[in-house]
């Protein structure tokens, strides 16, 4: 059941996209996603979709499991198409019904916002797909370390974040536990009206919030006995370096920016494109 | 008839990720009224995720759980009706303690069954009283126990209940030979006074030797045996290739019968054992 959940799971594998620097990957994401926003026209968004979809194939995960990505946002892509074909009159009207009307402009803002958010996910999750959360917290160290000018002190941060990634599968295995041993003593989590449902989460969360406690003072115990004393000084076990993959990855990710860069100013404006559309839908009807 | 019964039971985690496991595989058993049946198999073998399936934790991939005769997912009510009758301890169960007072937490059970006030009262002293908790100890906070008192509070949650079958996975795992003496004790007594079904996951051969009166080992998620505890002790052999043990004294039989000394080998407790031992000394002259 909680065990079903996929965001921010790692699934190894020993692809290219596996293999890329993780910060490379981390930034590769960031820039995937500015862009995806920055996309004015069908023509650039294909490219974003295309550069992803090879991606995705690259990284050999299944696409099945994309899917299962994809689901969580199913809802809130609905509600934003669904309000998009409603609200919006741009373009002509294809069904009129008093002062109900959808219209091309419409259905085309929410075909155009679905590919978005889709990619959005996609993209993100697959980044979590292939890069394991260690490697990923160290990217996020690295990426942030010129902010030691400032007195952050990144590598705290960083092992906060592989602390706490590290035990969210543990904590979801516990309240699995937990909540079975409570099942079994009659508890019941899924009827009853808010208060109720509220009140059936005590004998899950007591436990749980204990639990954590000590081990939180275990694990700091076992990390004081092994001369744990924070980031000065320290020396990796693996040291990051960029190889001829990760520009070519950034390279090919920063021409299709550029493309949709050309495709933006160049051809069509989304409300010139609806245009079109409109022509075509008349010249249909 | 048998009071739970499994039909080709598989389950399988995760299906249709990459980290699809088969966790067990087309069980058949079936376990009679009053029977006490001890789990044992290798660490991986399906025995919690078995014990799981008949109380309708988990729900199978294919196959059936019947108890008394009735499919435990046929309704939800019915499923709800089962938890009651077929009590569940978890492995390190002390985990799960959460009220203020170890009388409260006994008592968890109890109310959820729906039970008056009175009724709850005396299902707790009860279920104390099984496990050896003091009056006294009702009132203090279950997290100011020790290790094998809280261990002893959480199963009486359980016993609180009166399930007619009663399952343990590893009652005595991480408890001291006293504390696990202490347990294996109270669970024979529950079982003799109220004459209610039990099921122990174990990984020690002695506590399902000193008690259990059938046994079932699991192997990769299937049965290799379930039958009565000599029978199953008796093929050493297979349960070493499984990885798994015979109690030390078997084994100490078994080597003096591979010296050439002709003992039986068809025992598993000490007491046994020193008779066969003296009468075996006794044959040869030397007492």
């Amino acid at each position: 059941m909680i065990k079903d959940i996929t965001i921010g799971q790692f699934f190894p594998g020993n692809s290219v996209v596996h293999r890329l620097d993780p910060r490379m990957k981390l930034v590769l994401t960031f820039i995937y996603i500015i862009a995806i926003f920055l996309c004015k026209n069908f023509l650039a968004l294909g490219a974003m979709v295309l550069f992803l979809l090879i991606s995705v194939l690259l990284s050999k995960i299944s696409l099945k499991l994309i899917g299962k990505s994809i689901k969580p946002v199913f809802i809130i892509v609905l509600i934003t198409s669904v309000l998009q074909i409603i609200y919006n009159d741009k373009g002509i009207a294809l069904i009129e019904y008093g002062k109900f009307h959808i219209t091309t402009g419409g259905v085309f803002t929410a075909l155009f916002t679905t590919v978005r958010i889709v990619a959005l996910v996609v993209a993100s999750s697959l980044l979590t797909y292939t890069t394991s959360p260690t490697l990923l917290t160290d990217a996020i160290e690295r990426l942030f370390s010129p902010l030691k000018i400032v007195k952050i002190n990144v590598h705290s941060i960083a092992m906060m974040m592989t602390i706490a990634l590290r035990f969210i599968p543990t904590l979801i295995d516990e309240v699995d536990k937990i909540m079975s041993a409570q099942k079994s003593r009659g508890a019941d989590l899924e009827n009853g009206n808010l208060v109720q449902r509220g009140k059936a989460l005590i004998p899950i969360f007591v436990p749980l919030f204990i639990n954590s406690f000590s081990r939180a003072y275990d694990l700091a115990f076992a990390m004081e006995c092994r001369c744990y004393k924070g980031g000065e000084g320290r020396t990796r076990l693996k040291e990051m370096k960029l190889a001829l993959k990760d520009y070519i990855a950034i390279f090919m990710l920063i021409a299709v920016c550029v493309f949709v860069a050309i495709t933006n100013k160049l051809i069509v404006a989304p409300e010139e494109y609806s245009n079109i559309l409109d022509s075509f839908v008349r010249f249909v009807l | 008839m048998a009071i739970i019964e499994t039909q080709n039971l598989t389950y399988v985690y995760s299906e249709g990720t990459p980290f699809r496991k088969v966790a067990i595989e087309d069980i058949n058993i079936s376990i009679e009224e009053g029977e006490f049946v001890g789990i044992i198999g290798h660490t991986g073998s399906g025995k919690s995720t078995l014990v799981q399936h008949l109380n309708g934790l988990l729900k199978p991939t294919s196959g059936t759980i019947l108890y008394d005769g009735k499919d435990i997912h046929s309704s939800k009510e019915f499923t709800r009706s089962v938890r009651f009758n077929v009590g569940l301890c978890f492995q390190y169960p002390e985990y799960q303690l959460f009220e203020s007072s170890v009388y409260k937490d006994i008592a968890f059970g109890p109310q959820n069954m729906g039970l008056s006030e009175e009724e709850i009262n005396e299902h707790v002293l009860r279920a104390a009283d099984f496990v050896g908790i003091k009056k006294e100890m009702l009132k203090k906070s279950p997290f100011d126990l020790s290790g094998g008192e809280k261990r002893r509070v959480a199963i009486a949650g359980v016993i609180a209940m009166e399930p007619k079958v009663l399952i343990l996975d590893e009652p005595t795992a991480g408890l001291d030979p006293k504390g696990r003496d202490t347990i294996a004790d109270m669970i024979d007594n529950y079982r003799k006074s109220t004459g209610s079904t039990v099921i122990v996951v174990s990984h020690s051969m002695e506590d399902v030797a000193k008690s259990a009166s059938k046994v079932l080992v699991m192997n990769k998620g299937q049965v290799e045996f379930f039958t009565g505890v000599k029978e199953v002790f008796s093929n050493a052999q297979r349960l070493v290739e499984i990885g798994l043990n015979v109690p030390q004294i078997t084994g100490i039989l078994m080597d003096l019968k591979a010296k050439g000394y002709n003992v039986r080998t068809d025992i598993y407790s000490v007491d046994e054992a020193k008779s066969e031992l003296l009468r075996f000394f006794k044959e040869r002259g030397v007492l």
